[in-house]
């Protein structure tokens, strides 16, 4: 659990880093928008807007290393859970391959009692194809 | 041919497997397995999330164009483990579904088969009854056997895999948010840059540029907030599928 706080305190420091950013471009805002006499450029020159907005980009993208860094803790140590699922996946189909095998004692099974019945009904030419039927089955297995 | 002692083969078998249960559990489990393409709207998130310095670069001084390129390196490789993280739990849920289906293990066809062939021959000693009962039996035989196979393979993969599903199901929500509070920082990078920008713009000489970017600003405020819808929508589904598993585990019988 030493990886999930880890994890929250990268969160928390791009939270805060963003908020920041946040409230550098109200003020640069504000700042723009304070009303002039028509006509005339903002209150502020605009190589200072940009070194501000500069600055808030910068923030920005530090908070966004951040929040890699807080994915990358999160999404770590979880290969042994992966590991887990992946194993324990391949182990049902395994079981699923197991169930079509009884599927098919059953079909054959099947094949063996219309068999008998024709056996026993005394019908030597409709013995035939039940027959050829089973042989290909079992041939098939 | 003895029959008699068929029946009672068959007879027996159906007794020894006779406690086939009901299969509403494994409607529920097929349910949840159905739910796997929701996991999609991870995979499509994740991969938003890597292009994100290709969306960013137009807007990006040279400065901050050299710092992106860093962090694209980073998140490039990062997003090559993050999608993986829904591989395991999608090969989870398909395997469960098929496991759970009824078609696959529906042996009903074989049963038909099976009367069908008696039935061909009338006036052997073999009466309707007989064969009614011998299907009838078969049936029972087939479905306990599978049936039961079937339930026991569903209860281990849900339990064995309460633990992983749920840890993984954890971290790709934990995923979404950062990705979507990365994505606020992308927007105010991007709507930043035009809006601090253009009260620069003269009304009159740089009319079509002012025009231009003023259309720019609209279409990403539209992105961003569908953007942001899909990101909560996605985070919900995960929950979902989280609750969804947490009660087919909750369900599972004590074990013998």
């Amino acid at each position: 659990m030493a990886d999930l706080s880890q994890q929250a305190r990268f969160e928390t420091l791009a939270d805060q880093l963003s908020a920041c950013a946040d409230a550098l471009h109200r003020r640069l805002m504000a700042a723009l928008r304070k009303p002039v006499p028509a006509g005339s450029p903002p209150a502020i020159p605009q190589g200072v807007a940009q070194a501000l907005f500069e600055n808030e980009v910068a923030l920005r993208q530090r908070a966004n290393a951040l929040y890699l860094d807080a994915a990358v803790v999160a999404a770590s140590g979880l290969a042994v859970h992966q590991q887990a699922l992946l194993e324990l996946t391949a182990r049902a189909q395994q079981k699923i391959d197991k169930i079509d095998r009884i599927k098919d004692l059953v079909d054959v099974a099947a094949e063996l009692l219309a068999l008998g019945a024709a056996l026993a009904g005394g019908k030597p030419d409709k013995v035939l194809s039940p027959l050829e039927k089973l042989k290909h089955h079992l041939d098939a297995l | 041919m003895k029959l008699s002692r068929l029946f009672f083969i068959l007879g027996l078998l159906a007794i020894l497997s006779g406690c086939a249960s009901s299969t509403p559990r494994m409607a529920d489990v097929r349910a949840f397995a159905a739910e796997a393409p929701k996991l999609g709207a991870y995979h499509e998130l994740t991969e938003r999330y890597r292009n994100t310095y290709q969306r960013e670069q137009p807007y990006l001084s040279p400065e901050a164009d050299a710092r992106e390129r860093q962090l694209d390196l980073r998140r490039q490789q990062a997003c090559d483990d993050f999608v993986k993280l829904q591989y395991g739990l999608q090969a989870y849920m398909q395997t469960l579904g098929t496991l759970a289906g009824d078609k696959q293990y529906d042996l009903e066809d074989q049963v038909k088969n099976l009367g069908g062939g008696i039935k061909a021959w009338p006036g052997s000693g073999l009466e309707e009854r007989h064969v009614n009962a011998y299907a009838g039996l078969t049936r029972l035989v087939a479905r306990g056997l599978t049936r039961q196979l079937q339930e026991n393979a569903v209860n281990d993969l849900l339990r064995d895999g309460q633990q992983p599903v749920q840890e993984v199901l954890d971290a790709m929500r934990t995923l979404l948010r950062l990705y979507d509070k990365s994505s606020d920082n992308e927007q105010h990078t991007v709507i930043g840059m035009l809006d601090s920008e253009m009260p620069f713009l003269d009304a009159r000489r740089d009319r079509l540029l002012l025009a231009l970017a003023k259309a720019r600003q609209q279409d990403k405020q539209a992105e961003f907030r569908l953007i942001g819808l899909r990101y909560t929508l996605a985070r919900q589904h995960l929950e979902e599928i989280a609750q969804q598993h947490r009660a087919l585990v909750a369900q599972l019988p004590a074990q013998p």
